[in-house]
Parts: structure tokens; C-alpha cells; sequence
């Protein structure tokens, strides 16, 4: 009986810990990412080090990750000169799962999008995909100036309030 | 007996657990029945032996990732979804087909409901959807089952 009742538990705690534990924990290293950008030029994560940054995993075909975006403009005016604690200034690095190059560079062109924008165009079969061990779009992962995480798929009011605490007073 | 009823509710609620979420792969008004979502393990199977007769495997999302499949393009656009038209008007009712996309749970897929209306409509007998009710990473690639070079 008491078995049924703890494995019972375990299950439905067990759903929990399995949906969580995706992709990597706070306080470890940020993997690097390495990919071009619209123009072929190469940017490298690590390049960032010094700011607090936002990795955000999208495609011009995932509509969460679309609706997303504007909110993320302001998020990033808003906050790329600020100091934080360990940081200075806010980056976000727009990581595309997009397959055509033509989708994801009007959608850019179009919305004007003025951050960092990256892609290796594979769409789900991108490499970055398994190192970030990544379930589903939008997903996104905030990392300070020392390229440790620090927050993981927060979004709206919660990704903001996060930000804000990093803030120096 | 009392612990024999406890195993039988127990495996009761766990079931119903696993079916009420996000990954649901069949609500009330999708344009396919339980028994046509195709188990990508049973897939799998056919496409690693040469053997088996091979089902035409159609991809209408972003990228045919999926071993010999054929790119169709997501059919949520009408152009795509008329290519797609236009390649069953050549092919036996009886065809056997299997349609994907795997961009995005199958809640909030665009492309999967106009191709399986489409097949419907033209009253195809033998066509599954592919039951990739996360996304085709989660339930494709990461099983390593077979992809396209």
C-alpha cells in the first residue's frame, strides 16, 4: 500500500522534474555558440562576455516566438545601456531554427529587428538545438557578464522582473 | 483484492495523466482519427528495411528531415498545399501516405490540418499522420531514427 502511494507520488512529481530538467541548469557555463548572422559574418557567444545576455531560441515559424518579439525590442531599449551586477549593458542573441535563409532575413528586415540575429538554418536538426537540449520553441536562457546562467525560459512580466533584479543600485 | 483495485486505479490515473497535456496528438475537431496518427517507432521500422513496402512519406513543413521524404513545404501556404494537390491527383486512392510536419506541438501546427483535410477530401483510403505530438526533434531526432542526408 505504502509503496502505491510513493510511486504514485513519484509519478506525478516525476512529470515535474522531467519537464524542468531540460536543457542546463542554473549556475552552469553557458555552451558556446558560433553562427553567422544574415551577412555570413560569424558571432561567437563568448564574444559577449561583460553583459548580461539574453539567448533567445525562436524561428519565423514558431508562432509563441513571433508574438514574442516586439516584446523583446522593448526589453532590449529598455535595458542595453543599463549596469547590472554582473554585467554591463544587455545583449539579446537571437539563435534562429529557421530552414530558409529568406524567411528569417525579411522577417529581421521587416520588423527591423536592431539585436544580435544568428542561424545556421537547419531548422531542427541545428546542433545548438541538442547542446541546449531544447523541447520546444520559444526557449531562451539569460546569462550574466561571466557566461553563467541565470535564468531559464522566463518570458513576459517574469523575463523583465529578472532583468530588473540584475540591476545595480 | 483491495490492492489489486489500488494497481487498477493507479494505472487509470496514471494513463489519463499522460493524455491530458499540451502533447495531446488528437482534439475533438482535427481532421484525423485516433487510429490514423502512425507510432514514428512503427516508421522507423519500415524505412530501416528495404523489405517493407514503403509508405510515399510526405514532409508539408519547413524541412524534410525524415529519410526519403518528399518536401513539400508547410501547407499552410496554398501554393504549397496545391503542389501537394497536384502530386495525390497522380497517385491510386489507395496509396499508402504518410504526412508530417514537426514544427511545433500538434496543438498549434499550421501546416498538418489543411494536408490531412486535403487527403479527406480527396478521399484517400490509406494515409497516416506521422504522431509527432511535441515536435520532430523531440519525437524524430533525438530517437535517432532515420533522417535524411
Amino acid at each position: 500500500m505504502r509503496i502505491l502511494i510513493m510511486s504514485f507520488a513519484l509519478l506525478l512529481f516525476g512529470g515535474t522534474i522531467s519537464a524542468q530538467s531540460t536543457g542546463l541548469e542554473q549556475g552552469n557555463k553557458a555552451p558556446e555558440i558560433k553562427l553567422p548572422t544574415t551577412k555570413g559574418d560569424t558571432v561567437a557567444l563568448s564574444s559577449l562576455k561583460g553583459k548580461l545576455v539574453l539567448i533567445d531560441f525562436w524561428g519565423t515559424w514558431c508562432a509563441p516566438c513571433i508574438a514574442e518579439q516586439a516584446e523583446l525590442a522593448k526589453l532590449y531599449n529598455k535595458y542595453k545601456q543599463s549596469t547590472f551586477t554582473n554585467g554591463k549593458g544587455f545583449e539579446i542573441y537571437g539563435v534562429s531554427l529557421d530552414a530558409k535563409k529568406s524567411n528569417w532575413e525579411n522577417f529581421i528586415t521587416t520588423n527591423k529587428i536592431n539585436w544580435i540575429q544568428v542561424s545556421d538554418l537547419k531548422f531542427w536538426r541545428s546542433p545548438v538545438a541538442k547542446t541546449y537540449n531544447i523541447q520546444g520553441l520559444p526557449f531562451n536562457i539569460l546569462m550574466d557578464g561571466n557566461g553563467i546562467i541565470v535564468a531559464k525560459n522566463l518570458h513576459g512580466i517574469d523575463l523583465e522582473k529578472r532583468i530588473a533584479r540584475f540591476m545595480s543600485k | 483484492m483491495k490492492t489489486k483495485f489500488l494497481i487498477f486505479l493507479f494505472i487509470v490515473i496514471a494513463s489519463s495523466s499522460f493524455a491530458i497535456n499540451e502533447f495531446s496528438s488528437q482534439g475533438q475537431n482535427d481532421p484525423w482519427t485516433q487510429q490514423q496518427l502512425l507510432d514514428p517507432a512503427v516508421l522507423a521500422k519500415v524505412l530501416k528495411n528495404p523489405n517493407s513496402p514503403q509508405p510515399l512519406v510526405f514532409s508539408v513543413g519547413m524541412q524534410a528531415i525524415i529519410k526519403g521524404s518528399i518536401d513539400i513545404g508547410p501547407t499552410m501556404r496554398p501554393d504549397n498545399l496545391n503542389i501537394l494537390k497536384e502530386k495525390l491527383n497522380k497517385l491510386p486512392k489507395n496509396t499508402q501516405i504518410v504526412v508530417y510536419c514537426g514544427c511545433c506541438p500538434f496543438s498549434r501546427c499550421p501546416n498538418i490540418r489543411p494536408a490531412m483535410e486535403l487527403l479527406k477530401n480527396m478521399q484517400f483510403t490509406n494515409y497516416k499522420l506521422l504522431n509527432l505530438p511535441q515536435n520532430v526533434k523531440v519525437d524524430w531526432i533525438d530517437k535517432d531514427y532515420p533522417m535524411a542526408e
